[in-house]
């Protein structure tokens, strides 16, 4: 653990917390310390609900038009536009509490927020050797005692500078290797990729481009498709002097992700299978992701300001389907018994074969496959996380529009897959979005007076909730008694937030005046708490099954894993709290936000992680969950908050019975 | 060596449920062993039929279930009457069926009225049933509940749709209630966790798992039934130890087994009314292989050899 910087007590309720950051958000700072303080608009300054008097101690903090002169003098400051720079005593005045009565529920004590970090540190012996990395040459000019090809003069420059030998060659390069060798006057840079069966060069360019080394790697999900643009060069020297430094943040040159749009074919994997197999579908669904892809790649090239002749290298993680589809492989054996894929191993394809804008030399890897269920974004995910080296026993879960799951360790694997829905990347969700600015991202509820607080991400105004806040609001709702285990809302209680709206009864997270324009009150309906449960629900029930298949309970576990697109961060109690995570030791969660970029970084960075995501693919054992009987005892046990086993959470029956 | 029986020992045990007050007590439930394995542990209390009245009849309804009543079938009070003192029945079950909005739309008032002179004319428990319109049902079991203070019936079924008015007014007006669930073990403890939530205690709740009947899926009934009493014996789940009841009459008396003539259907033979009152008595008994404790029918004579068959085996 860090050293906390500062320190900072909240009156009257006199709990202080630590703070880890110079310049935290006040609002966060109390959000983390559990003491409720109104904030409507998501901590963008509009609503000026949060205010609070800064009693002793330092702070940076906007005049806002929603604090009088005379309330400035007075230390009346927004929490939400106020930063920690020293260690304070803030007052929480009695309209920022709505009421002076002391919370019910406990406050304060250790909490545990699981926060996505970049995590090379947990695959150990990490070598840093791209598989896509770049010479540079000075070749002596033939003359007529070496009047060797251009080629073989090529090549032996390499073998004598960089000792390697039997490179195969990309037929479409020695088209104009000639007249690129004579014009950079024998100065130039070759592009070669590692695979395993030895060497190919791939691209020569004039003069020294050494340092023009990126990588574009993509998540290709059945709702939402992420990119990040790497730094290949950089990630070397970076890592040659790390101390402690995260050489993945410094490497991360720019980032962008947006709603797959083969979502108008259909929200889940199947009914975009069913679209496939329609006259010219195939070709549609592709070409709506490679679209996906090209406006991806074009982002992120203009926010790192660089062209695309400088990328060398493209990886690609996504589930069998989504990878299929890509590739333009008729998935139709994928939906039908006894449920196989075409392949597991796709071989590297030219990435403008498939349609994708980059230039022709690239070439595009594509994550190995399980199963038809469990594809190459959960590989990437067991590469990133480590799970395949290490002797602990542990179970890895990546909550996405299918929800995967992996148990094991470095001696054994086995894994399913169950349809869990979009709920936690804003799909089904009548106000859900994805993780990005605006989106409510945490979530408490007043248990007296039923009035919210909301930290939107980026702090900007409201425009919807992502998967983290969804988890946070239900879990608020079910412990301040607003809905019944069941998910449906009390109807008595005394407050205008919990209304009947057009889809149902439903709670106001954020009124329309302090949302972005043209999105209108911010709510929870039913119908979204009951695709939530549906969500934790599949997602508890296939790692209780999975479990179960090799004699092993949750108790069991060293390890337990998370992966999935929710947000920065998920709140740990709240999760156990909807019974979407079981209720075992908060030490052995960890939180490694996105799956498949995580190991698709790797595979960026190491040609040996590129064996291991091969070993890794070959290790895992898939158990079906179509055909087990179970399953579907064990998933309506789990349509309750937080399960109709009370017994597995006695935390949470007991903090819930303390409320009730 | 001598032969030892093996049996079973049960951790848990199911609970009592007392339906009606005074001198019209009937205690169900309460056994500590699997359906008539007295081997095993206490069987608890006999298991009990009661019998339906309907407020109005059907006309589709088959003679073997129409000429018993014949007398009687347009005055719910004397039916139930004739029930007790003919038949010898030892619950009634008066069916609301004229409630229900999409036949005489009957309102909550007459109910209550008519619930509390049926109640007050016979001398065993009075269980009462809505017409399985959920709307409906918990306006119209919520204004029975209060005109039958202190009464101590049996209200049902309570869904997860309409439960709350339900049970509301059964807990403040002292009676018991139907928890009615869709086949699932899991959901059937999930309606008696909501149910308990309000605050009515798990002692005055009997589960309805949905009743299928023989030939109509008496099997998925049979399984759940089995996994409810299993959980609450074996694993000794606690909101799983309400006993069970099955409204089993007219499921089985709307089967086309009990309709179809032996002109239309040459091999199910002549005698129609033997035919149905067995497709009911057998019905009965898989239920109550499978943990029944409270049987709502509809025929006489199916009710009486269900009792003959409930005596020989207790």
């Amino acid at each position: 653990m860090p050293e906390p910087i500062h320190q900072v007590t909240f009156q009257p309720d006199n709990i202080t917390v630590d703070v880890y950051r110079h310049g935290e958000n006040l609002l966060r700072v109390a959000m983390a310390a559990g003491v409720h303080i109104n904030a409507s608009c998501g901590g963008n300054g509009t609503c000026g609900k949060c205010k609070v008097i800064i009693d002793q101690g330092k702070v940076e903090s906007e005049h806002s038009a929603k604090i009088s002169d005379e309330q400035w003098e007075q230390g009346y400051r927004l929490a939400c536009r106020t930063k920690v720079i020293d260690d304070l005593i803030i007052t929480i005045p009695p309209e920022s509490r709505i009421d002076n009565s002391a919370l019910k529920r406990k406050t304060g004590g250790q909490r545990h927020i699981l926060k996505a970090r970049d995590l090379n540190t947990l695959v150990q012996g990490l070598t840093i050797n791209p598989a896509v990395f770049k010479c540079y040459l000075e070749l002596p000019p033939p003359t007529a005692d070496d009047n060797m090809s251009d080629l073989g003069r090529l090549m032996r420059e390499i073998k004598r500078a960089y000792k390697y030998d039997h490179i195969s060659t990309d037929f479409h390069l020695l088209r104009r290797l000639s007249r690129v060798l004579r014009q950079a006057e024998w100065k130039v840079t070759v592009t070669l990729v590692y695979n395993p069966k030895g060497f190919k060069l791939i691209d020569l360019e004039a003069g020294d481009t050494t340092k023009d080394n990126y990588s574009i790697i993509i998540d290709v999900g059945t709702t939402t498709v992420k990119g990040q643009l790497l730094n290949l060069e950089e990630c070397r020297i970076a890592h040659s002097n790390a101390n402690g430094t995260d050489a993945d943040n410094e490497n991360l040159c720019a980032e962008d992700a947006k709603y797959n749009s083969q979502v108008r074919f259909g929200e889940d994997v199947i009914s975009r299978i069913v679209h496939s197999q329609k006259k010219g579908g195939l070709e549609e669904l592709q070409q709506a992701i490679v679209g996906d892809i090209n406006d991806i790649i074009t982002q992120l090239l203009k926010s790192a300001d660089i062209r695309d002749d400088q990328i060398s290298h493209l990886v690609i993680a996504g589930n069998t389907t989504m990878t299929q589809l890509l590739l333009g492989v008729d998935p139709k054996y994928i939906r039908e018994d006894p449920y196989v894929p075409t392949a597991n191993f796709f071989p590297p394809v030219r990435a403008v074969e498939i349609g994708i804008k980059l230039p022709d030399y690239i070439h595009l890897y594509v994550f190995p496959q399980v199963s038809s269920y469990v594809g190459g974004d959960i590989v990437a995910g067991v590469l990133g996380s480590g799970i395949f080296q290490r002797e602990e026993l542990t179970l890895f879960i990546d909550v996405g529009t299918n929800g995967e799951i992996v148990l094991g360790n470095a001696d054994w694997l086995v894994c399913t897959s169950c349809s869990a829905g979009p709920a936690f990347e804003g799909g089904g969700v009548k106000n859900g979005m994805r993780a990005a600015a605006g989106a409510i991202e945490q979530v408490r509820i007043n248990p007296e007076t039923y009035e919210p607080m909301v930290i939107t991400i980026g702090s900007q105004k409201t425009m919807g909730i992502c998967g983290s806040g969804l988890i946070d609001a239900a879990a608020e709702l079910l412990l301040t008694g607003i809905i019944e285990p069941n998910g449906k809302f009390k109807r008595d209680l005394d407050t205008d937030r919990v209304r009947e709206g057009e889809n149902g009864w439903e709670y106001v997270l954020v009124y329309a005046d302090q949302t972005a324009s043209g999105i209108g009150d911010v709510v929870i309906t039913e119908g979204d708490l009951d695709n939530l449960i549906r969500t934790k629900g599949a997602i508890y029930a296939g790692c209780r099954i999975l479990l179960e298949s090799v004699g092993l309970s949750f108790a069991d576990l060293d390890k337990l894993i998370i992966a999935g697109g929710f947000g920065q961060f998920i709140n740990l109690e709240r999760a156990i709290t909807i019974g979407l995570l079981p209720e075992i030791e908060p030490e052995k969660f960890l939180f490694v936000g996105n799956g498949a970029l995580l190991g698709s970084r790797l595979v960026s960075f190491s040609r040996e992680m590129m064996k291991d995501a091969r070993r890794v693919a070959d290790m895992m054992t898939n158990i079906e969950l179509a055909n087990n009987m179970k399953f579907m005892d064990e998933y309506v046990a789990a349509l309750f908050l937080p399960h109709t086993d009370t017994a597995a959470f006695p935390g949470v029956m007991k903090i819930l019975k303390g409320s009730g | 060596m001598a032969f030892a029986a093996v049996s079973e020992k049960y951790s848990g045990k199911m609970r009592e449920l007392e339906i009606g007050s005074g001198d019209k007590k009937v205690v169900v439930g309460g056994q500590a062993s699997m359906p008539f394995c007295s081997f095993d542990g206490d069987l608890g209390n006999k298991p009990v039929v009661a019998m339906e009245v309907y407020d109005v009849v059907d006309p589709e309804w088959p003679a073997a279930v129409v000429d018993p009543f014949k007398d009687v079938i347009n005055d719910p009070i004397a039916w139930a009457k004739k029930d007790v003192e003919e038949y010898g029945a030892k619950m009634i079950c008066l069916q609301l069926a004229s409630t229900d909005p999409n036949g005489e739309n009957r309102d909550a008032d007459y109910a209550a009225d008519l619930v509390k002179k049926v109640a007050e004319a016979i001398s065993v428990p009075l269980m009462v049933w809505g017409s399985g319109n959920v709307e409906k049902d918990g306006e119209v079991l919520a204004k029975v509940c209060e005109a039958c203070e202190g009464m101590n019936l049996l209200i049902g079924p309570a869904v997860e749709e309409n439960y709350k008015k339900i049970a509301a007014n059964a807990l403040g007006y002292g009676h018991a209630v139907v928890s009615q669930s869709p086949i699932d073990v899991n959901m059937a403890k999930q309606m008696n966790i909501l149910i308990g939530n309000l605050g009515l205690p798990l002692e005055k709740i009997i589960m309805e798992p949905s009743t299928g009947a023989l030939g109509y899926g008496v099997e998925y009934t049979y399984s759940v039934m089995e996994r409810i009493s299993l959980a609450a014996l074996a694993q000794n789940d606690e909101k799983m130890q309400c006993p069970i009841i099955n409204d089993m009459g007219k499921e089985c008396w709307k089967s086309r087994e009990v309709k179809l003539t032996d002109k239309e259907e040459p091999s199910f033979g002549p005698d129609i009314e033997k035919r149905g009152v067995l497709w009911e008595a057998m019905t009965a008994v898989d239920m109550l292989l499978s943990g029944a404790n409270v049987l709502i029918m509809r025929n006489p004579h199916a009710v009486k050899l269900t009792e003959e068959i409930i005596d020989e085996l207790m």
